[in-house]
């Protein structure tokens, strides 16, 4: 006996001793030990002989070239990790012999007699497959599950960070397509629209669409019906002789040209939040007794990590429509004032789509005049959202009754106290008189630009008061506002996030408003807020623009 | 004791994460500030000075030294926490950036402001 440990690492001691072992049941005809040859193999005949895949297999004369002992014939046994193969001589006449081949860890080894041998080495080999096919089934079986939950571990975080819900429902069907080994697979779910109605709609993998473009949505017969109604999975190793199967008017099983399916395997969607069916996932291939439980197991478990998914992107993408709804219906319609030149903005955070608590508003008031608002709720989202939109109406209505910004402000202020919730909010409101004179007050909000017809732009209305829910008095100030002369209204978005330091964020916009011709256009404006925010603006932004361009009364 | 509550990191202005910590002094309770205080960290402050209003202090500083950004809704805060303890609290700003915002929402007027620490501690 010798042994080699070139190609082939070393097998591990305690396979060591079952070599020993087996090697000293090789015994001649006459009962007496015979010598055995200790071969390794090479990977490629290990990996030949693993793949075979069974307890007991016969390899065939294919394979047997591929382990280059061309005078054997290989009954193979294999177990585990321990695997055997019983090798008899093909060619008795050139010297009767056998052969063990036992796969291991780190390789495979062939115990090789040569001369005649009895048969107690076949018993012996035969004796510790038995003994170890418990285990070795054991193992077999831990290993899928541990390849399913692989499987679902990747594919689940996959899914459930995917928001898109195109995106989504064609990873999943693929995911889950290739995971069962189907031919082909298709993904039926369920949407609601925005009037709140329902419809079906289908990704496929592994067939063309036009593989199912000319048949019609599947019915709830009797085959479909578990699926759809969440009553739970079906697997049929051969759905054309079902009994469920063919029941059904018009076509009484698959339609004409419809992909061959006889292995069949369909699992519901349940949305964990409401319990309600999504859809579900229907497998097919045209070969029966493909799919086992363990890819049963699989498809229930991107089921899963579906119907999560698709929660949640449904969710997401409601909150994102009512999000921009809200935000539009919250942008005022401004109409042309004669002699004015106006241009107003809102946008919402580039990053993100957070709805914020910015606004203006434009209000040709009963007695001629125009006020200009521009405001700032503390926060984001619907809470800042609502309080926004009370705030404007209140703004509007005392300013229409004909107070004087400084009392408007104080009004409003005095009704945030009433709010629930602190409220903080920053407004600047100007009212531009028939006789052209600017009236202006300011709850703490960021100064505006006033634009003389030449020269640089003045800053007016800082420091004027504290924001409305914190101050109460909000004096007025007077400035001439001639033809020729503009104001310019902003938020924080947009002097606050390219840089942090307000100052200078306002005398950046001072710089580059004094460059620009006037009157200010829309797209200098939109310019202005690309110029100052580098289009990186993580607060929302709004802007009033306003330029006296000639004779107000004609 | 000393508490320290992270902010959210990505709101910091490149200054290594913005954040809040509480520590209790035998004047009172320093809630100290690091970093960007805006919509992200505002919640984090009100968390701390609602702590800090637990433990009845005869002084609360809020020290804006290490402020790198005051945005409104940490003005907010501040006039919360100040409406709270009414006379309790004074408010350390060190920097011109963090004055600036307060002096445009004339907040000045309401806050007690020291410029330090150990101002912000002595009595009177």
């Amino acid at each position: 006996m010798t042994t080699t440990s070139s190609g082939t690492d070393r097998p591990a001691p305690e396979v060591d001793v079952l070599l020993d072992a087996l090697a000293a049941t090789f015994t001649g005809v006459d009962g007496t030990p015979v010598p055995v040859e200790r071969r390794p193999l090479r990977p490629d005949q290990v990996a030949g002989l693993r793949a075979a895949g069974a307890d007991v297999l016969v390899l065939d004369d294919g394979q047997l070239a591929d382990l280059e002992l061309p005078d054997l014939e290989l009954p193979d046994l294999e177990l585990a990790d321990l695997a055997l193969a019983d090798l008899a001589l093909a060619d008795p006449e050139r010297g009767a012999g056998a052969a063990v081949v036992v796969l291991h860890e780190q390789g495979g080894t062939a115990l090789v007699a040569r001369g005649p041998v009895g048969t107690a080495h076949r018993a012996a080999a035969e004796a510790v497959v038995a003994a170890t096919s418990g285990l070795r089934r054991a193992l077999d079986a831990l290993r899928s599950e541990a390849a399913v939950i692989d499987a679902l571990q990747s594919v689940g975080r996959q899914l459930t960070a995917q928001l898109d819900i195109d995106r989504l429902v064609q990873e999943a069907t693929n995911a889950a397509t290739a995971g069962v080994g189907a031919a082909f697979g298709a993904f039926f779910y369920n949407l609601v629209n925005q009037f709140g109605e329902s419809y079906t709609l289908y990704t496929l993998a592994g067939a063309p669409r036009s593989a199912f473009s000319r048949f019609p949505m599947p019915r709830n017969t009797e085959v479909f019906a578990p699926t759809f109604d969440g009553h739970g999975t079906v697997r049929s190793d051969d759905i054309t002789a079902d009994r469920r199967f063919g029941r059904n008017a018009p076509y009484h099983g698959m339609p004409e040209g419809h992909l061959p399916v006889r292995s069949y395997l369909a699992v519901s969607v349940i949305s964990p939040t409401s319990g309600e069916v999504l859809g579900g996932f229907f497998f097919g291939h045209p070969e029966p007794g493909r799919f086992t439980a363990r890819h049963e197991a699989l498809a229930e478990g991107i089921a899963g990590y579906s119907a999560i998914a698709l929660d949640n992107a449904q969710l997401y993408e409601r909150e994102r429509h009512f999000t921009r709804e809200l935000s539009r219906s919250m942008v005022p319609d401004v109409g042309p004032v004669p002699g004015l030149e106006l241009v107003t903005r809102y946008l919402p955070a580039a990053t993100g789509h957070k709805i914020g608590g910015d606004w203006f508003d434009v209000i040709p008031l009963p007695t001629g005049a125009t006020a200009f608002v521009i405001g700032d709720v503390v926060g984001h989202g619907v809470p800042a959202a609502t309080v926004m939109g009370q705030v404007r109406t209140a703004v509007r209505a005392y300013a229409l009754l004909g107070q004087g910004p400084g009392e408007v402000l104080r009004h409003v202020s005095t009704l945030l106290d009433t709010f629930a919730e602190p409220t903080f909010v920053t407004c600047l409101l100007a009212v531009l008189t028939p006789d052209d004179e600017l009236v202006y007050a300011s709850a703490g909000h960021l100064p505006g630009l006033l634009l003389h017809a030449g020269g640089a732009p003045e800053l007016i209305g800082e420091a004027m008061a504290q924001p409305l829910g914190v101050g109460h008095e909000f004096p007025e100030r007077t400035a001439p506002f001639a033809p020729g002369t503009g104001l310019l209204l902003y938020t924080d978005g947009l002097v606050e996030s390219r840089s942090r330091d307000v100052g200078q964020g306002i005398e950046w916009l001072v710089e580059a408003v004094a460059r620009l011709p006037r009157p200010l256009t829309p797209e200098a404006c939109d310019g202005l807020v690309q110029t100052l925010t580098d289009g990186r603006y993580d607060d929302d932004v709004a802007l009033v623009s306003v330029d006296h361009v000639g004779r107000r009364h004609p | 004791m000393l508490e320290h509550d992270r902010g959210d990191l990505s709101s910091s202005g490149g200054d290594g994460g913005s954040g809040v910590g509480l520590e209790q002094v035998p004047e009172g309770v320093v809630v100290t500030v690091r970093g960007a205080l805006d919509l992200a960290l505002a919640p984090t402050l009100r968390r701390m000075v609602d702590r800090a209003v637990r433990l009845r202090p005869a002084r609360l500083v809020i020290d804006l030294t290490t402020v790198t950004f005051l945005a409104s809704a940490g003005m907010s805060e501040l006039v919360l926490a100040n409406r709270q303890l009414d006379g309790v609290v004074r408010v350390v700003v060190a920097s011109r950036l963090v004055m600036r915002p307060l002096e445009l929402t004339r907040l000045t007027d309401e806050l007690e402001i020291r410029a330090s620490l150990a101002d912000a501690l002595v009595d009177g």
